[in-house]
């Protein structure tokens, strides 16, 4: 771990860390207010129409038809789409910069020939990287209390289960960001690479998606990422959901272990 | 002592060439000139050295240090400068090195504040609004402010204007006075001529020449072009010191091996309208003493 490459890290991250985190906070706020305000007129029209309903049940892991409850409008906004496109951004922006976006753009020349191991440069942009996203994630979290506020008292959830469910997000963020690592490490393109985990992660929604009415998918299910996320039922139980967020983190551990064996041992060509 | 030491070094990228049994020795306080045209292998040797790439085969040490296994520690004292230097493009001067100080853990403003101020470079532009020059200034400020004591210079001065390549050489002369090592690649001969006390050549991935100035001046030859008065005069037959390996009309193009004053005293009288005796460039330099891919010494 090096000071100053974290603090290039923090030059860098910055932008999209601000972006990401305010981006994350509004759509929160917005969805934390308008699912529950207006359940009532999602439950009797577009709910009933089942395609909607099969996606509603991927997102939140229930079958929508019968078990959509308080509980379940509540979790809308910790699974919408735009909010999980916006935490998954962020890893793939942080987690491919370095090094398929320093190769890609030529700049890991001098990152490299400073006086620091190639671990040494993983571990400190992992820092920046794992920082920068807490403050993502408490930006959504703040979203989520501001657009909260304004709801009727049986659809607010108490802070405890929200950081539960924050925990859980985080390590969903963690294990993308290992595969980002890990496609980053081995790649010298930044875009190639972020295409690759976003066609991933793109797959495991629709795993978690087809899952729900295909049984070949349910058998399998359990490869994609998404399985290990489901804050409804954190919402109406209040249990910390550990062997998920422990699937997940291992996941991300592992995936950043091998990053860094590849980046350690690879050959850096800019030229 | 050698500081830098290359042996049997061979790199290779797949079934392409890279560089092939590489050996190389430089001796500390040198300013070591690297030569090649483009393509030659000097950037893989480079990268080889500066921890980017791994041997296929053979070996390179730097302080005595394995340039792949001790490559952070050999980083705390070397400058380097890439052939084609790319940052960031939020980054200035003065935040870079903010940045390059605290990874290296010592206050480097103001000796990079000194070397702006000899570079003409003002610290404060930000990459995204510099010209190549000027990002090359920066890129050598940032290799030369830790005062090194090897630094490993890619093309140094290829996109600077003359007058800021004076000052590179100045600088570097300076750093090699005070017992820092110098190790550059270039492909011009005027600049290397001026500064080196050593050159080593590559060619097709491999060392053809590995002396020292004094040396590789004496078997260069001179480029001779002598422009004739008339058709009689340039049907004269030339000295057996002279190789002419061009005749137009009137001119003549060719090398001179030896000295020039009985070359001069041999055109004295001879109807000479025109006459440039100069240092062949590197490109005219490798077709006079090397023939071919096998890089077969000239008899």
């Amino acid at each position: 771990m090096n000071r100053g490459v974290m603090l290039k890290a923090v030059y860098e991250s910055w932008p999209a860390t601000l972006m990401c985190g305010l981006l994350l906070a509004g759509v929160e706020a917005i969805v934390a207010y308008v699912i529950p305000t207006f359940q009532a007129q999602f439950s009797e029209s577009l709910m009933q129409i089942e395609f909607i309903q099969t996606f509603v049940s991927a997102m939140l892991g229930i079958d929508a038809a019968e078990q959509l409850g308080p509980e379940a409008f509540a979790a809308f906004p910790w699974v919408h789409p735009v909010v999980l496109a916006v935490v998954w951004t962020h890893a793939l922006v942080s987690c491919t910069r370095v090094p398929a976006g320093e190769v890609d753009r030529g700049t890991i020349d001098l990152t490299l020939t400073l006086p620091v191991t190639r671990w040494g440069i993983l571990a400190s942009e992992t820092i920046v990287w794992i920082g920068t996203g807490v403050v993502v994630l408490l930006a959504g979290l703040a979203g989520n209390e501001i657009g909260s506020q304004f709801v009727v008292e049986e659809f607010r959830v108490p802070l405890e289960r929200k950081l539960i469910i924050l925990a859980n997000l985080f390590c969903l963020y963690l294990a993308v960001g290992g595969l980002a690592w890990l496609v980053s490490a081995s790649s010298n393109r930044r875009g190639p690479a972020i295409i690759i985990v976003f066609v991933v992660l793109l797959a495991s929604f629709l795993l978690n998606f087809l899952s729900q009415f295909w049984s070949v998918a349910e058998r399998i299910s359990f490869l994609g990422i998404l399985d290990y996320y489901r804050p409804v039922y954190v919402l109406r139980d209040g249990s910390v959901p550990w062997y998920d967020m422990s699937i997940l983190l291992a996941v991300g551990v592992v995936l950043w272990i091998i990053a860094g064996a590849i980046f350690a041992r690879r050959d850096v060509c800019t030229v | 002592m050698s500081i830098l030491e290359t042996s049997a070094l061979t790199r290779t990228y797949g079934p392409r060439r890279g560089i092939e049994t590489v050996n190389l020795a430089v001796g500390e306080g040198t300013l070591f000139g690297f030569l090649g045209p483009n393509g030659a292998g000097k950037t893989t040797t480079i990268r080889v050295l500066v921890g980017l790439l791994r041997p296929t085969a053979g070996a390179a040490h730097i302080f005595g240090l394995d340039c792949w296994t001790n490559s952070e520690s050999i980083k705390h004292e070397i400058g380097y400068l890439p052939g084609d230097v790319r940052m960031q493009p939020w980054l200035d001067g003065r935040t870079a090195l903010r940045i390059w100080g605290t990874i290296r853990g010592r206050n480097l403003l103001p000796a990079g504040r000194e070397l702006a101020e000899r570079f003409n470079l003002d610290l404060s532009t930000r990459v995204r609004s510099m010209s190549r020059g000027m990002r090359q200034k920066l890129g050598l400020i940032l290799a030369l402010v830790h005062k090194p004591r090897l630094l490993v210079l890619d093309e140094p001065t290829v996109t600077l204007d003359p007058l800021m390549q004076t000052v590179v050489q100045q600088i570097l002369r300076e750093m090699a006075a005070e017992g820092h090592t110098v190790f550059f690649s270039s492909h011009t001969l005027g600049e290397v001529e001026q500064l080196c006390d050593r050159v080593a050549m590559i060619r097709g991935g491999r060392i053809v020449a590995d002396e020292s100035l004094a040396q590789l001046r004496t078997r260069a030859g001179h480029q001779v072009t002598i422009r004739w008065r008339d058709a009689e005069a340039a049907a004269a037959t030339p000295p057996a010191a002279l190789t002419v390996e061009k005749r137009e009309a009137l001119t003549w193009s060719g090398v001179l091996d030896g000295p020039i004053e009985p070359f001069v005293a041999w055109l004295s009288g001879r109807g000479v309208e025109d006459l440039s005796i100069g240092r062949p460039d590197l490109e005219t330099l490798f077709r006079h003493f090397y023939v071919g891919e096998g890089q077969e010494r000239r008899a």
